[in-house]
């Protein structure tokens, strides 16, 4: 297998924007192109994780390709409902590292603040099983279901899951392409309006626009892909014996970290999947990032902030930079390239050298973990 | 209402039930046989939607229920005041949505007597006898 380097890094501010889901994307394909100092890409990815239902567009892949003015080059468009980015990056990385392609643009991006919230969320929620729908079970009715088991059982508190919200608005307030800037307090967090119980307003990220993009490359660049793995779980959460904890994300890392011939222990700062507060704190331990039981209480003692023993999220995560869907793995991907190149500015974690990105898709049915390592 | 069964289907395999019936096992792709299971089960857990979507009334309650024998299954309540992750349940099907209403201790207790019942006039009668005797012994102490 052929190393798979990230020559190029690039994406657009996060947030309520007024471009077209076209012109999103192509602004952050030039910035990756630019930045990978390459004039045409040899094919192009495109996740997408529901443009058919939030802008009309179809046939998504020749439609960027075209727009992008690459026609010419072979597109495929990906799609694993919200970890659609990782598996377009998967994509592109299976291309480059068997020698059928030498470089490959990854780009994701969604478009949806246009649309009124109640249709977004029916929309985002069609990735849920259809049985399951016929209850009324949005994202955040499952997530407020996960929520409570999680914390009955574990004994997780409401002000542990709050701190991931606000560390992660206090990231967002260093990273100007994040969808808030500004910070937020613990008590505001716990006294936001209940969504699904015990789930509030400022536990659940927002509603974003935007778009990412990397290029990957078989030459030796700064940036190396150590390991990337997929996991899986049924569609159906009644399916599931385990609420509280997701084997997708178990899975995943088991093959990543099998990849890259190292452990969680290497690893010096992440980007995980906040779609809901308590998800970041799920998410650590189901990565071995930490142990279980434990990550509640590590976030509120501040190891996760920026300056702390692992920081998680440098970028806001998805509750304070966005989460534009397809464009969320990708983002992360950017992200964790300005980390290690040291190019973080404000939130430049220092001395990074391993960086793992963690995306769900849907309520934990298709996730992936993937892991970057700085050349030396 | 308080005791009857919901159709379910299980699989050869690996023996685990699903509700409602599927056509294959998530897990080994194995055609699934038509089965039941009882309509009583725990609350592993639930929610109450504040913004439910369209179609549905806010607030709108909602749990996920393991029946006896393991499938769980989504329902629909008329409220979840009192209701916690453990609790005994019941579950009804009412124009194909099922519901669970929380049940209580004189709810359980008629199950149980319903059930002795139906495994013969002899449990019945051990146990109507065993409540006399303790009825007597507590009359007995008091004196």
């Amino acid at each position: 297998m052929t190393d798979v380097w990230i020559a190029g890094a690039g994406m657009t501010r996060f947030g309520k924007r007024n471009e077209t889901l076209p012109d999103l994307i192509a602004e952050a394909a030039f910035a990756a192109l630019a930045d990978a100092r390459i004039d045409e890409p040899e094919t192009i990815v495109v996740g997408a994780m529901n443009p058919e239902e939030f802008t009309g567009d179809g046939n998504f892949g020749s439609l960027i390709n075209t727009h992008l003015g690459f026609s010419r080059a072979p597109a495929l468009r990906v799609e694993t409902a919200t970890s659609s980015g990782l598996a377009a990056f998967y994509a592109g990385f299976a291309a480059v590292a068997s020698g059928l392609a030498r470089t490959v643009l990854v780009v994701g991006g969604e478009k949806m603040s246009h649309l009124a919230t109640p249709r977004v969320s029916e929309i985002i929620g069609r990735s849920i099983d259809p049985h399951e729908r016929r209850y009324g079970t949005t994202m955040p009715a499952l997530a407020g279901l996960i929520t409570r088991a999680a914390m009955h059982r574990h004994g997780l508190t409401l002000r542990e899951i709050s701190q991931v919200a606000v560390k992660n608005h206090a990231n967002a307030a260093r990273n100007p392409y994040a969808h808030f800037q500004e910070p937020v307090t613990l008590e505001a967090v716990m006294e936001s309006r209940i969504v699904a119980d015990p789930l509030r307003l400022y536990h659940c990220c927002p509603i974003s626009d935007g778009a990412a993009a990397v290029v990957l490359t078989a030459e030796r660049r700064a940036v190396r892909v150590a390991g990337i793995g997929q996991g899986t779980d049924s569609i159906a959460i009644r399916y599931r014996s385990d609420l509280t904890s997701f084997r997708a994300t178990q899975v995943a890392a088991q093959a990543a970290y099998r990849m890259a011939g190292f452990g969680p222990e290497r690893v010096e700062v992440a980007e995980l999947h906040d779609a809901f507060s308590p998800f970041e704190i799920i998410s650590l331990e189901d990565t071995g990032l930490m142990a279980a039981g434990k990550a509640g209480r590590a976030t509120l003692e501040g190891e996760t902030a920026l300056g702390g023993r692992l920081p998680v999220s440098p970028s806001g995560g998805l509750k304070a930079r966005g989460h534009p869907l397809a464009a969320t793995g990708i983002g992360q991907v950017v992200e964790l390239c300005w980390q290690l190149r040291g190019e973080a500015g404000a939130r430049q974690v220092q001395h990074a050298r391993v960086g793992l990105a963690q995306s769900i898709g849907g309520l934990a049915t298709n996730n992936w973990i993937l892991l970057l390592e700085a050349a030396r | 209402m308080i005791e009857s069964t919901i159709p379910a289907s299980i699989c050869p395999r690996c023996e685990r039930l699903i509700v409602p019936p599927a056509a294959r096992c998530p897990d080994h792709g194995t055609r699934m046989e038509a089965a039941t299971v009882p309509n009583t089960g725990e609350v592993v857990s639930f929610t109450t939607l504040h913004s439910a979507p369209e179609g549905f009334r806010s607030p709108l309650h909602i749990a996920l229920v393991e029946l006896e024998g393991g499938a769980r299954l989504f329902c629909h309540g008329q409220e979840t005041k009192g209701v916690k992750i453990g609790s005994h349940v019941a579950v009804e099907n009412v124009d194909s949505v099922y519901y669970f209403s929380h049940m209580g201790f004189a709810d359980r207790a008629r199950m149980f007597w319903r059930r002795a019942g139906a495994r013969g006039e002899k449990v019945a009668s051990i146990s109507k006898s065993l409540v006399q005797g303790l009825f007597k012994g507590r009359s007995s102490g008091q004196s």
